[in-house]
């Protein structure tokens, strides 16, 4: 027999940390969730806030937010909002694939709020941002408390996801900022994604390119795809193809025939792994000959 | 019984308490405690901006903004707008150029534009259609949204692009 | 005092009168009302399409605290209700479709609510389901209906002429199935209702409906009770476009949950139960052949349509209504046969939605048109005005087209987009190297444009009051759903008694209170409200003229009322001011307050069992002309421009007609080209604005408006109705542009990104695509 209860709901514990230590120590008592940007966790159908024990909001780590540049190293603080990430100097200069593809995200209301960090650590198969964080490879910083102190380590971007929505993030860890090193003069980074919608809208396909020619043969080449496959992808059989070749209209047509045989999209509401991969192709093509 | 927590904050330049629901949205808060009902729950996902408010200056989805993070924070909805000479600018505008329909995302819509002609003087048309992007009108197919927009932000009139 | 002149107010731009408080978050939406002690009420809807229901367990759920009532249709008798007398509010026995409502609860919170509901067990055996109509209709197909085998629903027919000797005098006759799609209304305010029931059982409901009298009349057999014991308040709502049309089961629900918990009830759905349960646009397999003589003359069409019934029966299967007339008067046709076969199946069901039928028939006609103009080597434009109709003409079935500018409409359109010189130019340009590709297409409809007189009556009442200070108060039949029926009423009324139009309330909200209207549909609402309204005003005007010719010493017809004052008509000097005249008149021995009553029935015919009858009293058409560039690898298709030409017979609010023109050219936009309720197997895969793609700010193409004043005799000040053919018109200019780019036709809305690819992809290398 079901027993009766008067209905409870919602989480045993709240927290709101205005530091690192805080949330951490919070998160080593077990069964925390994060509230960073909120546009996942406050989804009205599922309410996940609701059904979360202990809820820590993060929103009031000052020092997880911003953009700073050191010794040609940047970090992007983990709560910078996809908005700032828009407008930022540093990156702006630096590397304006990352404004460029904020740009093409959700919406200004979503861009306001969502951050870098709730969408690395969502882990959609479709995560925009992840894209050109990949093409730059870029590293997390993450975060916990053990052993009476805070304990940091760094997990290379491309081994982070292991499943839709699954990451090697342990559940006491804090993601605290992306960092890469600066990529320079003489790299060209693109992002394309389908449309027509320019921005809101659960891409179909989305991918980004980062290249560096040397005497107008490749020198240095990632290609990343998202919604192609379970995670977000690099495609290193066509990035190894692409080594080295001198990027003619044979190679670029041959680069796009590889990746759309390489990624492994599935058939479902959205698009048909027909169409992924077609768009693989042409995004491939495209990239590649500098063609948005 | 929920666990609650009490916040203040200012809402519509006025400070303001709350005890809210830990779970409890900005939305349901305003809507339901505090009788704002400008602000609608017409997709409760972020995809329609019919809930859209101002938070310390920026434009949100209230229906994802957890309430608990009002606190000390600046909260401005669609009722906050017109002032006692009558209605602000921008609603005004909306009225004049016929933007209103059913009328039901206007509160969103309005309080959107308002945050992007505020942002930037400048706005151009295209700039301005990539801002509403995330407002979603079933009845007006945005003509006069833009027309409206432009005419409160003092933009040149110009054909479409 | 100086002469007042006579200022007109038709034609103006004028703002609507609800609009200040739409602006500033006023206005109370019945999705914001609250009623004292009011409960909240939800649905658990069935998650399967076909079941027998073996068991409802409801105990934890009517034990939980907080719950005032549970209900199954086990607990209140059978009501059987629905035009096809096939639905009832509370499913028993077995479950039809995913939408079906197995249980109620009433209960103090949301939270509540959900949680009774997840207490809530039912045991199902699961049933084979049958989902395509085509399916459906063989022998040994699963029976949706146990009382209805055969699985048939409503069939149409309609024959004007001979199709066998049109077809022999036919120099060419093309032949293709369109498959037009599920789409639905995503109003911004999801789907909600208030149920209130007095002591003496009698019930008020606070509905989104947009027809509340025969509301009543269709409500009271799901409640078992009588039509005059429903009081429908109809609050602003979120839009409607055609989706509260019908009684859809939700709304007796709640009402049984308030009649059971003898409380308010309040019952609102979430964004992805409003996708599931708010009815659909009527899909259909439309299999047309039209012919014509080798000069371009149309010889026939015939016409078969397969229509997804769905599960319960609404205003989807009757949509034939419309697609008869569309086959049969789009366009000067000699010989037409409809065939129409609406078939049960397990899926949700269609209802009606703005162009009604007609969207669905002209994405066929006007696309073999477009076809019928290749085939015979001939612009698309000659070949549409050798075949257009003039005033004068009557249809096949019996429609009397008078003031008709059907041949205008198509000339300016061509003319203001040189749509004959680029079809040209881009048509040649296909086959050249380039990705992008730019196409014009151009496309025409004839809709009703005064009223449809689908019941016995297609009126509307309107009483009006002056009180002592002239301020007006106009009760109309003709509910507000947000198309502005309000400013139109208001202009009228100024016209004609010369008071400002801020002094003017329109008070529609109440059937208590209200006259009998048939309801907002078929774009009747200018046309017949405003009529209604129109001679309203002109009664008060003749009794308030009437009243002042004696101080005057002029007849009553050489006055005039000018900005609140009667003045002369010839000369505008002032005679008497409004309100003076107004009191005068109240005080004095026999005392004379005007207050008047009218009924507006328009001149039109009911149609009769073999469909005929000028069942409008006008009828309009529009030209769109869409010019797009096709990304022929991605498939993307960006609309660059749409030129609109229409028939309104009179401009009345010229910024209220733009706006309906401009939305509903976006909203059939969005089922040309990303709006599709994808349905496998009965279950509703995309219930949400994510991956339900209406078109956005963004996305909006450049839009010229031209409107062609027509002056029809029987509309108001010479009005017609107006708000459906921008919807119905634009889809096939699309299609027909992306064919004038690319040279693939798609006879399949929508136009997809894939889809466009994919056909291009096929289109190009018909070899590879087959491996």
């Amino acid at each position: 027999m079901t027993s009766v209860t008067a209905v409870e709901g919602g989480p045993e514990e709240y927290a709101a940390a205005t530091s690192v230590e805080q949330a951490v120590q919070f998160l080593a008592g077990g069964d925390g969730t994060i509230l960073a940007g909120g546009t996942d966790l406050m989804v009205e159908a599922g309410r996940a806030v609701t059904n979360c024990k202990r809820l820590l909001n993060i929103r009031r780590i000052d020092d997880l937010r911003g953009v700073t540049e050191e010794d040609g190293q940047i970090s992007v603080g983990a709560l910078t909002s996809v908005s700032d990430m828009l407008a930022d100097p540093v990156l702006v200069a630096e590397a304006p694939i990352l404004a460029d593809t904020a740009d093409r995200f959700a919406s200004d209301q979503i861009r306001n709020m969502a951050t870098i960090g709730g969408n690395v650590c969502n882990a959609s198969p479709a995560g925009d941002l992840i894209l050109p964080l990949l093409i730059l490879d870029a590293e997390l910083e993450l975060v916990a408390w053990r052993e009476g102190g805070l304990a940091t380590r760094r997990v290379a971007l491309g081994d982070f996801f292991t499943g839709p929505g699954q990451t090697v993030r342990e559940p006491d860890e804090l993601l605290t900022a992306v960092t890469f090193a600066a990529p320079g003069d003489g790299f060209r980074a693109l992002f394309m994604k389908s449309g027509p919608r320019p921005a809101l809208e659960i891409a179909t396909v989305a991918a980004a390119l980062g290249l560096r020619l040397d005497n107008g043969a490749v020198s240095h080449v990632r290609l990343a795809f998202g919604s192609v496959a379970p995670t977000p992808i690099r495609a290193r059989q066509t990035e190894a193809y692409l080594q080295g070749k001198e990027l003619n209209d044979s190679v670029i047509e041959e680069a796009g025939a590889m990746a759309a045989e390489e990624v492994t999209p599935i058939d479902d509401v959205r698009a048909s792994a027909w169409y992924r991969r077609h768009l693989a192709g042409v995004y491939t093509r495209r990239l590649l000959g500098n063609d948005t | 019984m929920t666990l609650e927590v009490a916040i203040t904050f200012e809402l519509n330049g006025r400070p303001s308490t709350a005890a809210v629901p830990v779970d409890r949205s900005a939305l349901a808060m305003l809507r339901e405690q505090f009788g704002l009902t400008g602000a609608k729950l017409a997709c409760g996902e972020g995809e329609c901006g019919a809930c859209t408010i101002l938070v310390d200056g920026r434009s949100v989805n209230a229906c994802l903004m957890a309430a608990v993070d009002c606190d000390g924070r600046t909260i401005e909805t669609i009722e906050g707008l017109r002032d006692a000479d009558g209605l602000h600018p921008m609603q005004q505008a909306f009225v004049d150029h016929g933007a209103i329909q059913c009328g039901y995302c206007m509160p969103g819509m309005i309080m959107q534009a308002k945050y992007l002609a505020d942002r930037q003087p400048d706005l151009s048309r295209e700039a301005l259609r990539r801002g509403l992007e995330g407002n979603i009108c079933r009845c007006t197919g945005y003509q006069k949204v833009f027309d409206a927009v432009a005419a409160a932000a003092g933009l040149p009139k110009e054909n479409q692009p | 005092m100086k002469p007042i002149e006579k200022k007109s107010v038709i034609g103006g731009r004028v703002p609507k009168p609800d609009a200040p408080d739409k602006a500033i978050g006023r206005t109370q939406y019945i999705n914001d009302i609250e009623l004292p002690r009011q409960l909240v009420g939800k649905i658990l809807h069935t998650d399967r399409p076909h079941a027998r229901i073996r068991g409802i367990d409801t105990a934890a759920a009517r034990a939980l605290p907080g719950v005032h009532a549970v209900l199954t249709g086990d607990d209140v008798p059978v009501m059987i209700f629905g035009m096809n007398k096939d639905n009832v509010p509370l499913k028993k026995g077995k479950v039809r479709c995913i939408r079906d409502e197995v249980a109620a609860v009433a209960a103090e919170t949301e939270a509540i609510c959900d949680e009774a509901l997840r207490l809530i067990t039912v045991d199902y055996e699961d049933l084979p389901g049958v989902f395509d109509p085509a399916e459906a209709m063989q022998p040994g197909a699963p029976a949706v209906h146990d009382d209805r085998p055969d699985n048939l629903s409503l069939a149409y027919k309609f024959d004007h002429g001979d199709i066998g000797a049109a077809e022999a005098e036919s120099d060419v006759v093309i032949d293709d199935v369109f498959n037009v799609h599920y789409v639905t209304h995503c109003c911004m305010g999801p789907g909600c209702v208030i149920a209130d029931f007095d002591t003496d059982g009698r019930l008020t409901i606070y509905s989104q409906t947009q027809y509340p009298y025969n509301f009543k009349m269709d409500l009271a057999p799901a409640l078992g009770m009588h039509p005059g014991d429903i009081r429908v308040i109809q609050p602003p709502v979120g839009g409607a476009f055609g989706s509260k049309l019908d009684v859809y089961p939700f709304e007796p629900v709640a009402a049984l949950l308030a009649r059971a918990a003898r409380r308010p009830v309040k019952l609102v759905f979430s964004r992805e139960e409003e996708f599931i349960n708010a009815p659909t646009r009527q899909p259909a397999r439309i299999h047309l052949r039209t012919g014509a003589t080798r000069d371009g003359i149309l010889t026939f069409r015939d016409v078969n349509c397969l229509l997804n019934n769905g599960a319960y029966t609404s205003w989807g299967p009757t949509t034939p209504y419309v697609m008869m007339r569309t086959f049969s008067s789009h366009f000067r046709v000699p010989n037409v046969r409809y065939r129409s076969q609406a078939v049960y199946t397990n899926n949700p069901y269609a209802g009606s939605f703005r162009g009604y039928g007609n969207v669905q028939a002209t994405y066929a006609s006007a696309s073999h048109m477009d076809m019928l103009a290749e085939r015979l080597g001939m612009d698309l434009l000659e070949l549409c005005l050798k075949n257009a109709q003039v005033s004068g003409e009557v249809s096949p079935q019996g429609s009397r087209l008078n003031d008709m500018a059907f041949v205008e409409c198509l000339t300016v359109a061509g003319e203001k987009t040189d749509f004959t010189a680029k079809a040209a130019r881009y048509a040649a340009e296909r086959d050249r190297p380039g990705r992008i590709k730019r196409g014009i297409g151009l496309a025409s409809s004839i809709h009703n444009a005064g009223g449809a007189k689908i019941h016995k009556s297609d009126g509307c009442g309107t009483m009006l009051k002056l009180d002592d200070y002239a301020r007006c108060t106009v009760i109309t039949g003709a509910s507000e759903i947000g198309q502005g029926i309000d400013a139109v009423i208001c202009q009228i009324v100024t016209e004609e008694l010369g008071i400002p139009m801020a002094d003017i309330i329109v008070a529609n909200d109440d059937t208590a209170i209200a006259p009998w209207d048939v309801g907002v549909h078929a774009s009747r609402t200018t046309f017949i409200a405003g009529n209604g309204a129109q001679r309203a005003a002109q009664k008060a005007r003749e009794q308030i003229l009437r009243a002042a010719s004696h101080q005057a010493n002029l007849p009553w017809d050489a006055l005039d009322l000018r900005e609140g004052w009667v003045v002369q008509n010839e000369n505008g000097e002032p005679v008497v001011k409004l309100d003076k005249l107004l009191r005068e008149m109240h005080f004095q021995d026999e005392p004379e307050l005007v207050m008047v009553a009218d009924y507006y029935e328009p001149p039109s015919e009911a149609e009769g069992p073999n469909h005929t009858g000028d069942m409008s009293a006008a009828y309009s058409h529009a030209v769109h002309v869409a010019e797009i560039e096709v990304d022929t690898e991605t498939g993307e298709v960006h609309v660059l421009k749409v030129t609109s030409v229409q028939d309104v017979g009179r401009v009345i609010n010229e910024m209220g007609l733009e706006a309906q023109v401009e939305g509903g050219i976006i909203m059939g936009l969005g089922y040309a080209l990303s709006e599709e309720l994808k349905i496998e197997d009965g279950i509703v895969k995309n219930p949400s604005f994510r991956d339900y793609k209406l078109v956005t700010a963004p996305e909006v193409p450049e839009l010229e408006l031209h409107f062609i004043e027509s002056d029809s005799k029987t509309g108001p000040m010479g009005a017609k109705g107006i708000a459906e053919l921008p919807t119905i018109v634009i889809a096939p200019a699309v299609a027909n542009a992306v064919y004038n780019a690319t040279g693939v036709r798609f006879r399949d809305p929508p136009l997809t990104p894939e889809k466009v690819a994919r056909a291009i992809y096929e289109h190009r290398s018909p070899k590879v695509a087959a491996e």
